[in-house]
């Protein structure tokens, strides 16, 4: 895939920019970087849909190539945002960019592997960048704390991924896995090391996508690190790790379903209701975010329960809503002079600069899911699936979404609140771009469902 | 088609019209909508279905966007223009009718209502549906009491509670069909066992939005906070579209388990109207006697949609209509007390009618026209329906007439309480020509259809038989 490399090559680049110390210099040649793999990739998707070319096992399907340019557009989006927040120390800038598109490349292999080592190389590449980005905020001690504790439960979870792929291999003797898939549906392999296995590699994508009971990390993180870089923790790194679940679980292990559905189904339960239950009480925008991102993965997981062949294509519009809704809320986060206890501050700024305020609102309806933004339609699209077949899930799905609601809208007024105790901000073009981009996905991305 | 388009027209301009033209401009927006539909309602053929959009292919999601309209959706198109009219009407002395915002919002609003009366199409009916929450409630918030955050944010869940039920419920009946379409969902051939669960997951969305009985608690808190044009799109207009649901959406669609819900949600609306009235006699706060008040009246009416036989739901019907006008009427004269007196406690009010005659004609008459005398259309809805409750369980038939008793108390206490007696203010200033204008047109609309019931009973009277018809026929079917 040469937008993978075009991307890569990229990443190579400003990190010499970074020697001029111009972030202007880095972000545009990020950008350019960025598009041309954007084109590339719409350019696959479009023409190249029946042959589809082989590079080292990568291989896009539909669902593939739209998260494909979901995740560069949102890292893009990402970028320019933290163009906006390094006003103050922009010295490292063009190290962090660089960083950021090490990352995405990691998360356009993890996007298309169709081996246990691309997949293996994918997650790994996606996630060392991002250890050292949660540290990136020096001289903090909250960020160091963030990225040791990140950097050590991930590894840990990367250990058990490692013995469960070999445990897989042990069972079936491939790596491929159209050859794994093929010999679980006709019975060659090892039970005893197959589903011990496959429940190793759930558990530590588990962990990645920060589903209970692997969550513990994600409050402490979230916080840890900078605004920009959990906006990208929060979009391109959940659209990779989630849809890779979903990949693993539909197209390898779906016919060992009856091991891992009822312990699927318990996680998905408990991470619904206990994200949000949480979120209630958060004082800051990251705190409420890795909360509420919790009961948002439960419902994505919901995708892999469905059992439908389009499990990977209903969550393409709720990653696409959750991710941009993310970016917009913070983005308004950014205006606040707290780092940390940001939500007391920001009383009243939808109602006093109504372009934020209208962002708001269509950011924060989105993720409560109401109609007609692309939260509703990513929500319905999951809960619709798995509403025959299991409807427990969907009326939890439902009694969450009610509480998320309650989370949401209490955030919503107090952002519309008419008294603020609010210093004046500056809109600066940075975050007009980003909302107004943001905004336009969150209103009219579900449409791609037409597409 | 320009009946559902031109509010969303008019919303977006009116963020966008200096605060000294707002008033004009609502009232020209609204009387414009309200021509429109008046204008298809004469040329309207009862007995065709009229098609807004009618995509017969199948899309992503079942989704087909299909709109159309019978002479019940009509009907409450017609209602929901009128109302807006209404209200826009009785705000035009107010400072709020000078506030971009809120005349954008209430364009959206009707947006909503009119998508809500006109979709033929379960997922976008459930989104007109969720559409209309969002401006009531940031109407609500900005231009309401200002303590009344915890009571918006139970309102507002509350509704959401109750209808992602009824997105499941809708979910649930689609997957047996390939379209969301009103006519697939008709003939969808679901497993017998569900249809109950489906009617329950209606059930939900619709007893929290009349409110019914167990579900009314954020009512009345929300009435007495809201300001004036949120309590009367409320109850003149968001309750019938749950009661507008239940006659086209829950129970055609799941006919078969109405015999299941028909007694226990008869007798919840039979408590519904003894609780309410009992409330209101003792409530001191004039919006919450009429809240109060409001889940009496609406409980007789879910009753007689539950009854489901013609005679009841043209009761049911001419009483929708009816109890729009009234809440109207009773929710401005109530603004207005409590703006002459600086507080709505009925205890230190009094005498207002010595004071100020007009108002005290016009609320007198207002009055009336709630307690259903002769000659108004509450006559005729009440009299339908309590006839029909009373055919169908003769105890229920003499405890629903008691609304009649209780609604005489309840009401005269609130007027006499308030205009009657030795007068407490003086110097005030008496009705606002726009505001006699409101009451007038309440006054003459109530008694022309009470005088000629015929007029709302011949448009809707094809779509009804068609449905009931239809019921018969699927039922049949899945035997």
């Amino acid at each position: 895939m040469d937008a993978v490399v075009v991307i890569f090559v990229t990443g190579l680049i400003s990190l010499f920019l970074g020697m001029y110390h111009k972030p202007m210099l880095a972000l545009t040649s990020n950008l350019l970087g960025l598009s041309t793999a954007f084109t590339l990739f719409f350019l696959y998707g479009t023409y190249n849909s029946v042959l589809k070319s082989h590079f080292f096992s990568l291989v896009y399907d539909g669902s593939g190539v739209l998260l494909s340019l979901l995740s560069i557009v949102m890292t893009a989006l990402v970028l320019i945002m933290g163009y906006n927040s390094q006003s103050k120390d922009r010295s490292n800038y063009a190290d962090l960019t660089s960083l950021m598109m090490f990352s995405l490349t990691g998360a356009l292999c993890l996007i298309g592997f169709r081996d246990f080592f691309m997949f293996f190389i994918g997650l790994e590449i996606l996630s060392i960048p991002v250890y050292v980005l949660v540290g990136s905020r020096r001289g903090n001690q909250a960020s160091a704390e963030a990225a040791l504790k990140y950097f050590f439960t991930g590894s840990f979870a990367t250990a058990i991924l490692l013995f469960g792929i070999a445990l897989v291999f042990g069972a079936t003797g491939s790596f491929n896995i159209n050859e794994i898939g093929f010999a679980i549906l006709s019975g060659l392999y090892t039970p005893e090391l197959m589903i011990p296995g496959a429940l190793m590699i759930l558990a530590a994508l588990l962990f990645k996508v920060g589903a209970f009971p692997f969550h513990f990390w994600t409050a402490d993180v979230y916080e840890g690190s900078s605004k920009p870089v959990l906006a990208y923790m929060s979009t391109t790194v959940k659209i990779a790790g989630l849809f890779a679940l979903v990949q693993l679980m539909g197209l390898i292990f779906g016919n060992l379903k009856g091991n891992w559905e009822m312990v699927l189904y318990v996680v998905i339960i408990v991470t619904l209701f206990l994200g949000y239950l949480s979120a209630i009480q958060q004082k800051s925008m990251k705190r409420l975010l890795a909360y509420s991102g919790i009961s948002n993965t439960g419902i994505a997981l919901l995708s892999i329960m469905s059992g439908a062949d389009h499990g990977s294509r209903n969550i393409v519009i709720f990653l696409l809503a959750y991710g941009a809704s993310a970016l917009v809320l913070l983005v308004v986060a950014q205006f606040a002079q707290d780092e940390e206890n940001d939500l007391e501050e920001l009383k009243g700024i939808g109602y006093r600069y109504p372009f934020l305020g209208i962002a708001l609102l269509i950011a924060l309806l989105s993720l409560s899911g109401i109609p007609p933004f692309s939260g509703f339609f990513g929500k319905l699209l999951l809960i619709q699936d798995v509403l025959v077949n299991h409807p427990v899930l969907s009326i939890c799905a439902v009694l969450s979404s009610v509480i998320g609601a309650y989370v949401y809208i209490k955030l919503l007024l107090h952002f519309f609140h008419k008294e603020s105790t609010l210093k004046d901000v500056r809109l600066n073009v940075a975050s007009i771009i980003v909302i107004t981009v943001a905004s336009l996905l969150l209103i009219g991305g579900w449409l791609i469902l037409y597409i | 088609m320009e009946l559902i388009l031109l509010p969303l027209l008019f919303g977006i301009v009116s963020f966008f019209i200096p605060g000294r033209w707002g008033r004009i401009s609502s009232l020209l927006f609204a009387a414009i909508s309200l021509v429109a539909v008046t204008v298809k309602l004469f040329y309207f053929q009862p007995d065709v279905k009229e098609y807004f959009v009618n995509n017969t292919g199948t899309y992503v999601l079942g989704m087909t966007f299909n709109m159309a309209i019978d002479g019940l959706g009509i009907l409450m198109l017609g209602l929901s223009n009128l109302v807006i009219f209404l209200v826009a009407l009785s705000n035009f002395n107010r400072e709020e009718a000078s506030k971009p915002s809120f005349n954008g919002l209430l364009f959206l609003m009707q947006f909503g209502l009119n998508g809500v009366f006109a979709a033929e199409d379960g997922i976008l009916f459930y989104m007109f549906w969720e559409l209309t929450l969002i401006p009531v409630f940031l109407m609500l918030y900005w231009y309401g009491a200002k303590e009344n955050h915890k009571n918006l944010l139970t309102f507002f869940l509350y509704t959401l509670f109750g209808s992602l039920f009824m997105l499941l419920a809708i979910l649930a009946w689609g997957a047996y069909t390939p379209s969301y379409d009103y006519n697939k969902l008709m003939y969808a051939a679901v497993p017998s066992q569900y249809v109950c669960w489906i009617f329950t997951g209606f059930l939900l969305a619709f007893a929290v939005k009349i409110p019914l009985f167990p579900f009314h608690t954020w009512q009345p808190p929300t009435y007495s906070t809201a300001p004036m044009a949120g309590t009367m799109l409320l109850s003149a207009i968001m309750l019938k579209m749950a009661l507008f649901g239940m006659i086209k959406w829950m129970i055609p669609l799941s006919y078969s388990a109405l015999k299941f819900w028909q007694l226990p949600v008869i007798i919840l609306g039979i408590i519904g109207i003894l609780y309410g009235a009992v409330i209101a006699l003792r409530e001191n706060n004039m919006r919450k006697v009429f809240a109060f008040a409001s889940i009496s009246h609406l409980g007789l009416i879910a009753a007689g949609i539950m009854i489901f036989s013609f005679d009841a739901l043209m009761g049911s019907i001419i009483q929708m209509v009816n109890h729009s006008l009234i809440a109207v009427g009773l929710f401005l004269c109530a603004d207005i007390a409590t703006n002459r007196f600086g507080t709505s406690d009925l205890q230190q009010m009094g005498g207002l009618a010595k004071v100020a005659p007009r108002f005290g004609f016009w609320f007198a008459v207002t009055v009336l026209i709630a307690l259903s005398v002769p000659l108004t259309a509450g006559f005729i809805g009440e009299f339908l329906l309590i006839k029909a409750v009373f055919e169908y369980q003769a105890v229920f038939g003499i405890l629903a007439a008691l609304t009649l008793v209780l609604g005489a108390v309840y009401m005269i206490r609130a007027y006499q309480m308030s205009s009657m007696g030795a007068p407490k203010i003086t110097n005030v200033a008496d009705l606002h020509w726009n505001e006699m204008l409101v009451l007038a047109l309440v006054a003459v609309l109530a008694v022309f259809l009470g005088l000629y019931p015929n007029g709302i009973i011949s448009l809707v009277k094809p779509s009804i038989q068609h449905m009931l018809e239809n019921v018969q026929d699927t039922t049949n079917l899945i035997k």
